[in-house]
């Protein structure tokens, strides 16, 4: 059994289906890379499996439980946490006060206010943002805010964690970064969703990529496969260009 | 300086505070033990705002409904029922928790502006009722039993201050608080970390009122006569936002600082240049928004006292 099922998975905003019948597997330790043109569904899948939106239709099931009608707070305390595209950083506080309250409120959360300092210290550590723990959260640049909202989920101590764009904005050397970083993560017994446009970094970090089109599912498989398929070439850059290419 | 030292010296600052303010009627006129009371009632009312509206973010506009409850609880109580006050007071709390907790749920889905105008309606609904029922005595008041010395009214409201400021202390270091300012700084984020924001911004909202509802009791008490008008004014609310905001909302000490020079402010206007005595009040307000945005806690906290530091302050938070 995959630790995270999502069976027809649908989505409305009225009469547009954002999200229509997805279905995946999220196995214990995997990295499942979801890719997309803009537009596709990939936020929006990410805001039904988190709580943060109500399902249209479908069913997510997390470690064998229908997380059908669980609050957003309770998928988080229950391991299944998540970043945000456009970063959330609690701006007033300091960088290890924002990853304090993932630690105090995740998965395992403690009431232990001084443990739980300890906690963010040691996953600042664990990203490389110890140096800046004591800094206000509004003071970091786009790549420490990047990390500051992964390591936020990392306190929560989830078992799946979904990446939304984690590297968008960085350059090259930080995306290899950020690459090694989400290995290391997985290290930790995390199994990963990420959303990724750069296709460099989402063809190394992936097991699997699950491609979305139009809020379908298009294609899904190995990452060799999936980014030399036809289709997917053909949502991402045009027709034209696919019959070029394979031409 | 070790951690725990740094923890430990405000406790000891503020329990010399505590013990002098103890001992301070017996050096001070009548006048000003009136003056301390009336001080005392407005620092608790900014303390209680500051937990709603400082710490969880949620501005509301309608506290002073939780201070007349509170006042008409226990005026009722003590008059009709001839309650003592030891029941009388905490009842008016908790009927002003009560009543936070059942309008909350609701309202407090309602963000921003949204959420201030739904506290306002609460608070006018509130004295309409008041003014509409038998039991409050409608339009014509209520009229308290004499109380015997201004001393009880004194340590009373001592005592309900000291108890809000720890509970905005415990706030500012503890798991509930953290939650209320994930909720202040980013609700969405806050709930898929886990926060589980309705029940804690209702928590919030309940005790906010609990201590306002108290305050509104002894004051019933004090003043001897309570009507709809005196006990629901919109003014009261205004009072403590300023206050608070003026402090530093979000700190412990903030809403303190604020209704000591607010109040000793307005005290020496009104009886220097009575007339214009609103006036120069309207003016100090506007002139610390614009210049001291986060409050005085603040300036004095970065020691940002230079005309430099001002003029950013003013850059920084126009809108």
């Amino acid at each position: 059994m995959a630790l995270l099922e999502a069976r027809g998975v649908t989505k409305r905003f009225g009469g547009l289906a954002a999200v229509s019948d997805v279905s995946f597997d999220l196995r214990e330790g995997e990295i499942l890379g979801l890719i997309g043109p803009n537009g596709s569904g990939k936020t929006t899948l990410v805001n039904v499996v988190t709580g943060a939106l109500p399902a249209s239709a479908g069913d997510v099931s997390f470690a064998g439980r229908s997380l059908r009608g669980v609050p957003a707070w309770e998928i988080g305390r229950r391991g299944v946490s998540r970043t945000f595209q456009v970063v959330k950083p609690f701006r007033n506080l300091t960088v290890v006060d924002n990853v304090m309250v993932g630690a105090l409120f995740g998965a395992g959360g403690t009431r232990d206010v001084a443990g739980a300092r300890r906690q963010a210290e040691e996953i600042l550590d664990f990203v490389g943002l110890a140096h800046r723990a004591a800094a206000p959260a509004e003071g970091l640049n786009v790549p420490e805010r990047k990390r500051m909202e992964l390591a936020r989920a990392l306190a929560m101590r989830p078992r799946v964690l979904m990446l939304d764009e984690v590297m968008a904005g960085l350059n090259p050397t930080e995306i290899d970064a950020a690459v090694a970083l989400i290995k290391r993560v997985r290290e930790r017994g995390v199994s990963l969703i990420v959303i990724e446009h750069v296709m460099k970094a989402i063809r190394s970090v992936s097991d699997r990529i699950l491609v979305l089109y139009h809020g379908e599912k298009l294609t899904e498989g190995e990452p060799a496969a999936v980014l030399n398929d036809t289709q997917v070439i053909a949502a991402y850059l045009g027709r034209r260009y696919a019959e070029s290419v394979h031409a | 300086m070790t951690g725990a030292r740094r923890r430990l010296l405000p406790v000891a600052v503020a329990a010399a505070v505590v013990v002098a303010l103890g001992l301070a009627p017996g050096v001070l006129s009548p006048f000003l033990v009136q003056f301390a009371i009336n001080l005392f009632m407005l620092a608790v009312l900014a303390e209680s705002w500051n937990i709603i509206g400082g710490f969880t973010g949620y501005a509301s506009f309608g506290n002073v409904a939780f201070l007349g409850v509170g006042a008409y609880t226990t005026g009722i109580l003590l008059t009709k029922a001839a309650l003592p006050l030891a029941v009388a007071l905490p009842a008016g709390g908790l009927a002003a928790a009560l009543l936070a907790g059942l309008v909350g749920l609701p309202i407090l889905r309602l963000k921003g502006h949204y959420f201030a105008i739904a506290t306002l309606g609460v608070a006018e609904t509130m004295r309409e009722v008041v003014y509409n029922v038998e039991i409050t005595g409608a339009g014509t008041g209520l009229v308290m039993p004499i109380a015997r010395s201004p001393l009880l009214f004194f340590y009373l409201m001592l005592g309900i201050l000291v108890a809000v400021t720890a509970v905005n202390w415990w706030l500012a270091g503890s798991r509930f608080g953290y939650g209320l300012i994930a909720i202040r700084e980013d609700e969405d984020a806050a709930v898929a970390m886990g926060i589980p924001t309705a029940r804690y911004k209702t928590a919030a909202f309940a005790l906010s009122a609990l201590f306002a509802g108290l305050t509104g009791g002894v004051f019933a008490y004090w003043i001897t006569f309570i009507d709809p008008d005196a006990v629901f004014k919109v003014l009261v609310t205004i009072q403590m936002i300023i206050m608070a905001v003026f402090g530093g909302a979000g700190t412990i000490v903030g809403p303190l600082l604020g209704a000591l020079v607010l109040a000793s402010v307005s005290e020496l206007l009104s009886t220097q240049v009575v007339t214009l005595a609103e006036l120069f009040y309207g003016v100090i307000v506007i002139l610390v928004v614009l210049f001291m945005p986060k409050g005085l806690v603040d300036v004095i906290q970065r020691r940002a006292f230079s005309v430099r530091a001002m003029a950013t302050a003013l850059r920084e938070y126009r809108i």
